[in-house]
């Protein structure tokens, strides 16, 4: 699904060049569930940026779907993102100003969905999430697990193949997480999306098919099961 | 404790520079609009105010009931200031005069023609302009002159003027009896010399006749003064009826009413007799513009810190949590307010004296920064102290009311009452903005549409001059030898020149005139080939046969005048006028010679010719060559005068003045409004999509484009100036429609207008927002979502 080939980032600092990424290669193949694994620093999150286009690596190729990523002008690159990629954050990141309902709805906006067939997959989605009695509430009136389950909800509306998730259960108690994780784990399985899972608990990381420990910037090990 | 608040309100000032610069800009902008209104406002009002002990001198006006509707004229008969200089001991002096215009006046070889007025010998008495030498007794010799610190000068060099003779008209030595200084620009009355009134008699056996005449023939200017304590209000009744004894209908339906020299600048047009409007509603108008512009500047500064309110919670917050009382919070904020304003203040006095010199070509007026004036400092600063608590008191207040519990915890949301007056505010800002861009739009129209009227005569190339004794004695040879130097195609004379009508008078008798009734029209005397040389078009009928004899009995009416005379078969008829029966001969069609916004005035034309000579130059001869050419014939014949002449069109293009200068203004303050308004938009702009800086992170991670996140920022902000498109349209309707109603000839208000100002003022802020939407539309997401 997608191919990494000496991936660096780094940062002109003075003279040095001080690397965040450096010289990673990696393939993940459709239907994998990745978790990525390593202390604060050590460029889990940016990897994982650069697999989701939202930063741009300094060196290296980077393929998706059998597209040249690196070769790609802004536009598609943009619509390759839009048609295959879901983002679920650590912070949720909701928009504070929108129900629950409007947050789900919003990626179909941005993909020209029509007006009763975004309806339709919404509500497919809230009921799928059993959150069907808090559509008109807002963000700020949920509990941490609920609005992680929204910022999932929003990221797969779109049927994505590919699920990209910063720590989503970093600001959840273990009770929360495991709900999630198991949500994920369904997910993979079931719908055959792939996901790819940065975070701290070794727990959580044992949901997927592959563990990888980042180390300043390089891949230290990798284990599938 | 002040130097503190000091010390903090300038390092906030440093800190922020940016939005220290879109407060100080925007105030220094309304501040220096207010600033430059308030200039023209009280240099309006100064008007004859330098004149000592001003308030006691009056102009006599007569009110005149034409059938029902009250006309005030300005012109009254000699008679009349007998009667009040021997009736009344209430009045102290009176004086007649002549209006302001040219006389030659000639000393040597130097010859000049210059402007002046024929004024009776207490009229420097009634108005004691500052002599340099001599004094107000100097008009009691008919054979002397008084004149200016210029005219002086440009008749006399550097010699002392005082008793040297000057020649004027050509006729008599007039002994120079006093100098007076120049009179300043702010004077209604304008001359730059007086000649005795009783010289006036002397020289013009007409005037000395009209001594002896009833109270209908008016044709005088009259002022007076009031001895010291009395109020108008004591004789106003006692001289109302004093014409009404004399058999004569002019008389009879004439109340004399008296202006006060106060109002004469201000309160100049007259409705039913009543003197309550005029130039003061321009003078209010603007007053009310300049307060506006300021509410905007203020309006700007109160959004921009209520809106970063956020920023400076958290310093909120410390503050209280180590004993600061709201009070004392609500004074330093108070401070920052005032130590803007004066930085504004600074810079717009600078602004200010920077634009006055082309503010000065503008408008004609002669104003100036009272700098060394106590009472302009006083005012200034009090309304920047004014202004400032008008900006600062509601941040202040807002501010200074934050809980330090929620602010330090990071819980405190922005109230969504503060986000509802803030979008009132810019509201407000917008509609005043926009209402200020469709008056400019349409008083601009009204002054175009005027402008294209057909005149109903042809202006280009036509020339207007004077006569003086020698020009009329010689008026044969002179028309001769110009029609034959090939220079003029055609010329006549006429009493009134041809963008005026000087005279109205009664027309005696005509078919179908009811009992009582009276018919006031303009009345101009013409020679031969009047309407050929003005271009003018005959409907009906046949001009006059260039006959004194035949003609002397004939009249030509234009079709306003047949009209007011109700006359349905014109030709043939009679009118009585001048005690005589006048056939109508011929009707011409309408021409504009009075105001072009108004209908054409009813005129009739007699043969007879008067002191305008008016020509048209031929159509094949440069301009300079044939006004070259004419200035030799001219001096041929009145070697004693300096040729004077008036172009038509231009002379015509002056009845636009008032109108064009309003249209100015009003285009300059509109500008600036909106260039205000739109500055604290940039600042509004730049806050909204700072605060949203997450929520448009968010919104391109899940896939919008710059495009959408550009309409989702830009969105609220054009709703906001829709609102006030729809709140501006009407008011500005309402008042222009009240301004229009004034005009006979007036465009009529369409929709195009308003839709045309509001797409402008969606297209100013789109814009405007523009910059800071798209910078906030393109910023990498991943930056703004990671400082979670």
């Amino acid at each position: 699904m997608l191919s990494l080939q000496h991936i660096s980032k780094y940062y002109q600092a003075g003279g040095n060049k001080n690397y965040v990424i450096n010289d990673i290669s990696l393939d993940v193949d459709e239907g994998e569930f990745v978790s990525i694994m390593g202390p604060s620093g050590s460029g889990k999150s940016t990897l994982l940026n650069i697999i989701g286009m939202l930063d741009e690596p300094s060196e290296g190729y980077h393929y998706f779907v059998n597209e040249a990523v690196h070769q790609l002008k802004e536009k598609k690159r943009a619509a390759l993102y839009k048609q295959y990629i879901g983002f679920v954050f650590q912070a949720y990141h909701l928009i504070d100003e929108l129900t629950v309902y409007e947050n789900i709805e919003t990626p179909l906006i941005y993909q020209d969905v029509k007006g009763s067939e975004r309806k339709a997959m919404v509500a497919d989605m809230l009921d799928r999430f059993q959150i069907v009695g808090k559509k008109d509430l807002f963000p700020a009136q949920l509990s941490g697990g609920q609005q992680q389950l929204v910022g999932i909800a929003r990221a797969l509306i779109a049927k994505p193949k590919l699920i990209l998730a910063d720590e989503p259960t970093g600001n959840l108690n273990s009770k929360q997480g495991e709900e999630i994780m198991e949500l994920f784990s369904k997910l993979n399985k079931e719908d055959g999306v792939t996901i790819i899972q940065v975070t701290h608990s070794e727990k959580n990381a044992e949901y997927g098919s592959r563990i990888i420990n980042l180390l300043d910037g390089r891949i230290e090990s990798s284990r599938k099961f | 404790m002040i130097k503190n608040y000091f010390k903090i309100a300038w390092r906030n000032l440093w800190k922020n520079k940016a939005y220290s610069l879109i407060n100080i800009g925007g105030l220094t902008a309304g501040i220096a609009v207010a600033l430059l209104i308030g200039l023209w406002v009280s240099y309006q009002y100064s008007y004859d105010k330098f004149l000592p002990n001003y308030g006691q001198s009056y102009q006599v006006r007569r009110n005149f009931n034409s059938n029902g509707d009250t006309l005030t004229f300005s012109t009254t008969s000699l008679k009349l200031a007998d009667a009040l200089r021997n009736g009344y001991p209430e009045i102290e002096y009176v004086a007649e005069a002549d209006e302001n215009r040219a006389h030659g006046l000639a000393v040597g070889d130097t010859k000049l023609s210059l402007d002046g007025i024929q004024a009776g010998s207490d009229f420097l008495k009634i108005f004691r302009f500052p002599f340099l030498q001599g004094n107000a007794n100097g008009l009691r010799d008919p054979y002397s002159i008084i004149i200016t610190e210029s005219t002086a000068k440009a008749l006399f060099g550097n010699k002392d003027a005082m008793n040297q003779l000057i020649k004027v008209d050509n006729k008599d030595n007039l002994k120079v009896t006093g100098i007076i200084k120049d009179i300043p620009s702010n004077s209604s009355l304008q001359f730059n010399y007086i000649i005795p009134f009783s010289y006036f008699e002397i020289a013009d056996p007409g005037v000395k006749e009209a001594r002896n005449q009833s109270f209908g023939s008016n044709g005088f200017v009259l002022y007076a003064k009031l001895k010291d304590g009395i109020k108008y209000k004591q004789i106003a009744p006692k001289i109302k009826n004093l014409e009404k004894y004399e058999d004569n209908l002019n008389a009879k339906n004439s109340d004399v009413i008296m202006q006060p020299i106060q109002d004469w600048h201000l309160y100049n047009t007259y409705t039913n007799g009543k003197a309550l409007g005029g130039f003061i509603n321009y003078v209010r108008t603007f007053s009310i513009i300049g307060i506006l512009v300021l509410v905007i500047a203020c309006i700007n500064f109160v959004n921009l810190t209520t809106a970063r309110s956020e920023k400076r919670a958290r310093e909120v917050g410390i503050r209280k949590a180590i004993g600061s009382k709201r009070k004392q919070l609500i004074v330093q904020f108070l401070t920052e307010s005032i130590l803007i304003t004066f930085i504004a203040l600074f810079f717009a006095l600078l602004l200010v004296q920077l634009v006055l010199p082309s503010f000065r070509l503008l408008t004609g007026n002669s104003i100036t920064i009272p700098f060394n004036r106590f009472y302009f400092w006083l005012i200034v600063t009090g309304a920047a102290f004014a202004t400032a608590i008008l900006a600062g008191s509601r941040p202040a207040f807002y501010l200074s009311s934050f809980n330090p519990v929620q602010v330090l915890k990071g819980t405190l949301k922005t109230a969504s009452g503060a986000i509802f007056s803030r979008k009132a505010l810019v509201v407000i800002q917008f509609s005043c903005s926009i209402a200020l861009i469709i008056s400019t739009v349409i008083i601009y129209q009204q002054i175009q549409y005027a402008k294209n009227r057909p005149t109903g005569y042809t202006l280009n190339r036509l020339v207007t001059t004077i006569t003086n004794s020698d020009l009329r004695r010689n008026m044969d040879a002179l028309k001769n030898d110009l029609l034959q130097s090939g220079a003029v195609s055609s010329l006549t004379t006429a009493s009134s020149p041809a963008t005026g009508v000087w005279w109205h008078s009664d027309v005696e008798n005509f078919p179908g005139k009811n009992t009582g009734e009276t018919v006031e029209m303009g009345t101009i005397l013409v020679s031969a080939d009047y309407f050929k040389t003005l271009g003018m078009q005959l409907k009906a009928g046949h001009d006059f046969v260039n006959d004194i004899k035949a003609d002397s009995n004939s009249v030509i009416l234009n079709e306003a005048a047949v009209k007011r005379l109700r006359l349905k078969e014109p030709l043939g008829q009679y009118i009585t006028k001048f005690g005589r029966r006048m056939t109508i001969i011929g009707v011409v069609k309408d021409a504009l010679m009075d105001s072009p916004f108004q209908s054409a005035d009813p005129t009739m034309f007699f043969f007879d010719g008067g002191s305008n000579i008016i020509y048209r130059l031929s159509p094949n001869i440069n301009t300079h060559q044939a006004i070259d050419k004419i200035a030799a014939i001219f001096n041929k014949y009145s070697p004693a005068y300096q040729y004077t002449y008036h172009f038509v069109d231009e002379d015509y293009n002056k009845k636009f003045n008032l109108e064009v200068l309003v249209g100015k203004l009003a285009g300059i303050f509109a500008g600036l409004a909106i260039f205000i308004s739109c500055l604290g938009l940039f600042g509004l702009a730049a806050y909204v999509a700072e605060q949203r800086t997450k929520e448009i992170g968010v919104r391109k991670v899940l896939g919008a484009t710059v495009t959408q996140v550009w309409i989702l920022l830009s969105k609220d902000f054009i709703v906001l100036v829709i609102v006030s498109c729809i709140i501006a349209s009407p008011i500005a309707l309402y008042f222009l429609q009240n301004w229009l109603y004034k005009y006979a000839y007036r465009i009529s208000i369409g929709p195009e207008v308003f839709v045309l100002s509001a797409i402008a003022a969606i297209i100013i802020t789109l814009a405007t927002i523009s910059f800071q939407a798209i910078k906030a539309a393109i910023a990498n997401p991943v930056k703004s979502l990671r400082s979670e």
